[in-house]
């Protein structure tokens, strides 16, 4: 144990603490990704014939793109939805006592705690023609026959929104704690008003938040097979459903592999639009 | 753990068993491993089968690896030259994708004892058919006050709304199709009558479940109150105190024949043999067809009885004549094109 190497630098770290995971990584995610390339680009079942067929097949078949549309579409609006719930709740979270935090971080954890398969059968029984939600409305006299909420595209979003509501309401309580309380004041004293102080001061300093949670919350969205089906039924065909359709029932592995490959890139090309969005946002906060 | 003599002269005993006929051991390398479905045909197997096969074969050890059909291929596909499975359970379509890609072995019919005494349809060469599967009509008997006779039935305005079915991805899905086709005049190979039909029902659709399974939470929870459905599940429902009843149409009850394999390559092919044996019996499907399990036997020497001989047939006679049995390797032909279809067509 003699003395370190005087050109070691004490800010850098080896690699090789990484390395387990890196291989971990390289073993069971890069090696079957690859896999998955290879086979998208066979024309037949059997992996014989090379060809861009499935791409083709995919990308030239509107019912295919507007799967693929649909998919992306019910990602953003379960996004816009827990921001625009999330933002309020990570706002009140800044501004109440400790007791109150912690309360509050408790009711966001909470869905964490219990299955998505639990989450997703309490909203069959909310939104059912029976449920909750219906038998409320019906002994309001404000409704005659039950809604139809279950199988709904509108059932998807509310409850894939609660489901995935902690993905968004987490990265924005720490991006607002960070916030330091003087500028809201500094700012109100300048003459703002309380609106122009948060779309000036508030919102623009917590885009890394909402950035961050924005594409957690998209992610998880549009790949949330289980909610997706239950809570849509069969009718409505997702990515995650088109996907299983594929390659379970009908076992034609080299088109659901160009299914997850394509699905794969649009995904990365919406959290790309993110990050973009989030490194000029860094600008911005610090302008 | 206490030593006692006995248990130290067994495995002493076992130990010495095991070096002087080494072909023991190697045989013993893996227990049998018998892909049963998963739920309650798990349950019923483990409670039934497992036990009749262990008292007929000195306790060979076996154990159950529950699975869907189409994961039972991959596995298989994935290793065929040492498979890690050696029983295989198919519905009919994924039981055709395994014949095709050369998975199974043929059955050895004639060193089998019970082969003959299965009833035509269930006698398939490349792997026999231990128990039906069969699919009806199911409703709400609180809110159907008469009872549907017919598939027709389900297009009356009554049940505006009402009416629950599964897409294509499933058996049950897909043969109710064809069924709904070969009633307008179509079949296995034409089934444009069916989706004809299909979109005159959509007003009294309520709901295209994802699976079967699906169909059970909307009749729990009030969404639909009337629906194609399998026997076994319904049993299932109707124990759990859901008001559920299930009726045989007229036009005849939907039959699948569920297939048992010999996977090819089997390291453990008798004792997968002995296991197939003794699901053939009589026995086995006599106490299979008793609640709880209610499975429809196979066997022409089964005596039908209790709830199967009151909703579907009191014995093998009348279970052919009101059983329709489709022909899948049709259906399989052109099932994929009907799927695209009905994920085009079907929007409700």
């Amino acid at each position: 144990m003699g003395t370190a190497p005087a050109s070691r630098d004490v800010t850098s770290y080896g690699m090789g603490l990484a390395a387990p995971l890196a291989l971990f990584f390289l073993v069971f995610f890069v090696a079957p990704l690859l896999q998955l390339l290879w086979l998208s680009l066979h024309n037949d079942t059997a992996g014989l014939h090379w060809g861009l067929g499935q791409y083709l097949h995919f990308l030239t078949d509107p019912f295919s793109l507007s799967v693929l549309g649909s998919t992306l579409l019910l990602g953003a609006e379960v996004t816009l939805v827990c921001l625009v719930l999330g933002f309020p709740i990570a706002w009140l979270y800044q501004r109440v006592g400790p007791r109150l935090q912690t309360i509050i971080i408790l009711i966001v954890l909470l869905p964490l705690l219990t299955s998505v398969v639990v989450r997703t059968f309490a909203w069959i029984v909310i939104l059912g023609r029976q449920g909750i939600i219906n038998a409320t409305l019906q002994s309001l006299g404000i409704i005659d026959t039950p809604l139809r909420l279950l199988y709904t595209q509108f059932g998807v979003v509310i409850a894939l929104a609660q489901v995935q509501m902690p993905l968004m309401t987490l990265p924005l309580i720490t991006a607002l704690g960070r916030i330091d309380p003087n500028l809201d004041d500094a700012s109100c004293s300048l003459g703002a008003g309380s609106w122009r102080t948060f779309f000036r001061i508030v919102l623009p300093l917590s885009l890394p938040g909402v950035i961050a949670g924005c594409t957690l919350t998209y992610a998880a969205a549009i790949t949330a097979f289980i909610t997706q089906s239950l809570i849509g039924g069969g009718q409505m065909l997702f990515m995650p459903m088109y996907l299983y359709q594929q390659a379970s029932t009908l076992q034609n592995w080299p088109f659901a592999s160009a299914i997850s490959i394509i699905f794969l890139l649009a995904v990365l090309a919406v959290v790309s639009v993110f990050t973009t969005l989030g490194r000029l946002s860094r600008g911005y906060g610090g302008a | 753990m206490i030593l006692n003599r006995r248990s130290l002269m067994t495995t002493a005993l076992t130990l010495g068993a095991m070096k002087a006929f080494p072909g023991l051991s190697f045989a013993q390398a893996r227990p049998l491993v018998f892909a049963t479905f998963t739920g309650s045909w798990e349950e019923a197997h483990k409670a039934v089968l497992v036990p009749a096969f262990r008292k007929a074969n000195a306790d060979a050890a076996m154990v159950l690896d529950p699975m869907l059909s189409v994961d039972q291929i991959a596995k298989v596909n994935a290793a065929k030259a040492n498979p890690p499975i050696d029983v295989m359970l198919h519905d009919p379509g994924p039981a055709l994708v395994a014949i095709g890609q050369d998975l199974v072995e043929p059955y050895p019919v004639e060193k089998s004892a019970y082969y003959k005494d299965l009833i035509s349809e269930a006698q398939e060469p490349m792997g026999p058919s231990p128990f039906f599967q069969v699919v009806g009509l199911t409703y709400n008997p609180e809110a159907v006050k008469t009872p549907p006779t017919s598939w027709a039935d389900l297009w009356k305005p009554e049940f505006k709304g009402r009416v629950g079915i599964t897409n294509l991805n499933s058996t049950l899905g897909t043969g109710w199709l064809v069924e709904i086709a070969k009633m307008r005049g179509g079949s296995e190979a034409n089934v444009d009558p069916g989706f004809k039909a299909l979109e005159e029902l959509k007003p009294n659709l309520s709901a295209v479940a994802a699976n079967p399974g699906a169909l059970a939470t909307l009749f729990q929870q009030g969404q639909i109150d009337i629906s194609p459905g399998n026997f076994n599940a319904i049993q299932i429902l109707k124990a759990r105190g859901v008001p559920v009843e299930f009726v045989a149409p007229k036009e005849g009850a939907i039959a699948f024949k569920t297939t048992i394999h010999i996977v090819k390559n089997s390291p453990n092919r008798e004792l997968a043999f002995k296991l197939i044996e003794a699901a053939l019996t009589a026995e086995v499907q006599t106490t299979l067809m008793n609640p709880p399990y209610l499975i429809v036997p196979t066997n022409s020497k089964v005596a039908m009885g209790g709830e199967i001989a009151r909703v579907l047939a009191k014995d093998t006679a009348e279970l052919k004549q009101k059983f329709v049995f489709q022909d899948w390797k049709k259906i399989n032909e052109q099932r994929s094109a009907w799927i695209e279809r009905f994920n085009r067509e079907i929007k409700i």
